[in-house]
């Protein structure tokens, strides 16, 4: 079970959040007009993703990745979201709800609700990818004792 | 000699474009959203995104529209992006082992631990026209063909690398040193030879595919030692780990799908223990012939022989860049008349000093019979040097 109050696991259910449900909230986190600073302004930029290789164990770099990072500090909390791909909205509200639900806003147990089902989401939908695959596996038979 | 400018209208060019996004929309349907193309054709975002080494599948949707389909140019779109965005980090270092696999299949052991998984693929069926889909976009929702299946949803397991079994055999040559510095980084420093094995990876795994697909057939085709079998081939997704800049832990921001491939290459010959030599090809999205490729590729330029091709990194990292190529060969299209003109002065001046043709001009050629066109048949072996020297 994957828990919205820790920092990391949070930072994950963000990152795979629907964009609306991160939307709605930082809406309603702002309604109050908080102090908010932006300390990392959300725009695309590039993670390059490295890759051991099996054999030999060697890294190598297999290419970059577009993300969309942002932190901002709210009420005095900070709060960081990435994003995959170009979504500066979303890498925005997600740093809102981070440093929200870390600071203790009053909908923390609302977010941390969704957020944890958005997780729930992915793994039922990881398992059901997974049992569709397995629904294919086969045995090959070699045919050397019909020849 | 360098280039020489030219300059035309800019509104003619503009115009020209006008036409060519003309063509996207001409006739009555509706046209094609980023969604559809992202969702329903996969393959070509996954082939504009390895090549391009970069991974977005949003935004090489909308470079395979903006490019109306043609894979090098929106992997050019992408690049040309790419080259507007600052870098964050690096990732964790992730090892394939991590790859939540949808598809696997073992060419090399029939009973691979963990099972073949065909998963989604058309590999066994026959290749033949489906009229069906003519159609199939007039029904509301088309049928999920998967519906009635039974499944069990359980969590996805790992999936025993056929490497580690055989590592278990002590039939891997195992490395004399343990690797520990940082990779080479060819998007920053240019190549340089002798190439260092995760140089070659990287450039591989962002090679055209019809190039790396080429090269890895021809030593296939006698040009080269490397027939290999393949260990496995995978297709599925590997998370993207950053360390957390408040917490310091490992985090997955995003699953990025990757085609893999891994190839044992035989050398009882060469060793005294005889055991495998290994091929390896990774590339981002579903393209499994061209990880397959780059396998033979890898395996072959570790063999270091370079008598063949496919075994010379200088040759095969060359030609193997989707960008280098494209922009290379397609520039041969742009002007180049101060070029032509020399050689046509040059030309002349031969012919003339030979005595045959006139110097007045091409007009003459026709009158002068075949002995004028041995002639130029022989000056012309020189003009594609002298091009070259000048481009």
């Amino acid at each position: 079970m994957t828990d919205a109050h820790n920092r990391s696991d949070r930072f994950e259910l963000i990152a795979a959040c629907d964009e609306s449900v991160l939307a709605r909230f930082a809406n309603e986190i702002l309604e109050s007009d908080p102090p908010l600073t932006i300390r990392q302004e959300p725009k695309p930029t590039l993670l390059m993703q490295q890759v051991r290789e099996p054999v030999e164990r060697r890294p190598f770099n297999l290419g970059e990745v577009v993300v969309t990072p942002a932190e901002v500090s709210l009420d005095g909390e900070r709060g960081f979201a990435m994003r995959p791909g170009k979504a500066e909205r979303e890498a925005l509200s997600g740093a809102i709800v981070d440093a929200a639900v870390a600071g203790g806003h009053n909908r923390t147990a609302a977010m941390v609700d969704e957020l944890e089902a958005a997780g729930e989401q992915r793994a039922a939908s990881r398992d059901r990818e997974w049992a569709e695959s397995r629904h294919t596996a086969v045995e090959f038979e070699t045919m050397e004792d019909e020849l | 000699m360098g280039y020489v400018a030219v300059k035309a209208g800019e509104e003619i060019i503009e115009r020209a474009a006008d036409l060519f996004e003309k063509q996207r929309l001409d006739g009555e349907d509706e046209t094609l959203s980023v969604d559809q193309i992202e969702g329903q054709l996969d393959r070509l975002t996954a082939q504009a995104m390895s090549e391009a080494g970069l991974y977005a599948p949003r935004l090489a949707a909308l470079a395979v529209k903006q490019a109306q389909g043609d894979t090098v140019e929106a992997a050019f779109l992408l690049r040309a992006y790419r080259s507007t965005l600052e870098r964050w980090d690096e990732t964790v270092t992730a090892d394939p082992s991590e790859m939540f696999a949808t598809r696997r299949v073992s060419p090399a052991y029939k009973d691979v631990p963990g099972g073949q998984i065909l998963g989604p693929t058309k590999d066994y069926t026959q290749r033949l026209l489906d009229f069906n889909l003519e159609t199939d976009h007039e029904d509301d929702e088309p049928d999920d063909p998967t519906a009635d299946w039974e499944v069990d949803e359980t969590e996805p397991e790992q999936l025993t690398n056929v490497m580690e079994v055989l590592r278990e055999e002590g039939l891997v040559h195992e490395p004399e040193h343990e690797f520990d510095g940082e990779p080479a980084d060819t998007t920053r420093e240019s190549v340089t030879h002798p190439v260092d094995r995760d140089e070659v990876l990287q450039e591989l795994a962002r090679g055209e595919t019809g190039a790396v697909t080429a090269l890895g057939y021809s030593a296939l085709r006698g040009y080269g030692q490397v027939h290999p079998t393949l260990a496995e081939v995978r297709v599925g997704k590997l998370p993207v780990k950053i360390e957390h800049p408040y917490t310091d832990e490992e985090v997955r921001v995003t699953d990025i799908e990757l085609s893999e491939s891994e190839a044992v290459v035989p050398v009882y010959a060469k060793r005294e223990d005889p055991q495998f030599a290994f091929g390896y090809g990774l590339t981002f999205g579903r393209n499994e012939r061209k990880a397959i490729a780059m396998t033979i590729l890898d395996a072959s330029i570790q063999l270091d022989s370079e008598s063949e091709p496919a075994e010379n990194p200088e040759f095969v990292l060359d030609v193997v860049d989707g960008m280098d190529s494209f922009g290379f060969i397609e520039h041969l299209k742009l002007p180049h008349y101060v070029t032509f003109q020399s050689i046509l002065d040059r030309i002349r001046g031969i012919r003339h000093r030979a005595g045959v043709g006139s110097a007045a001009g091409v007009d003459d050629e026709a009158k002068n019979g075949d002995e004028a066109e041995n002639t130029e048949r022989d000056d012309s072996e020189q003009t594609p040097m002298e091009i070259n020297n000048d481009d």
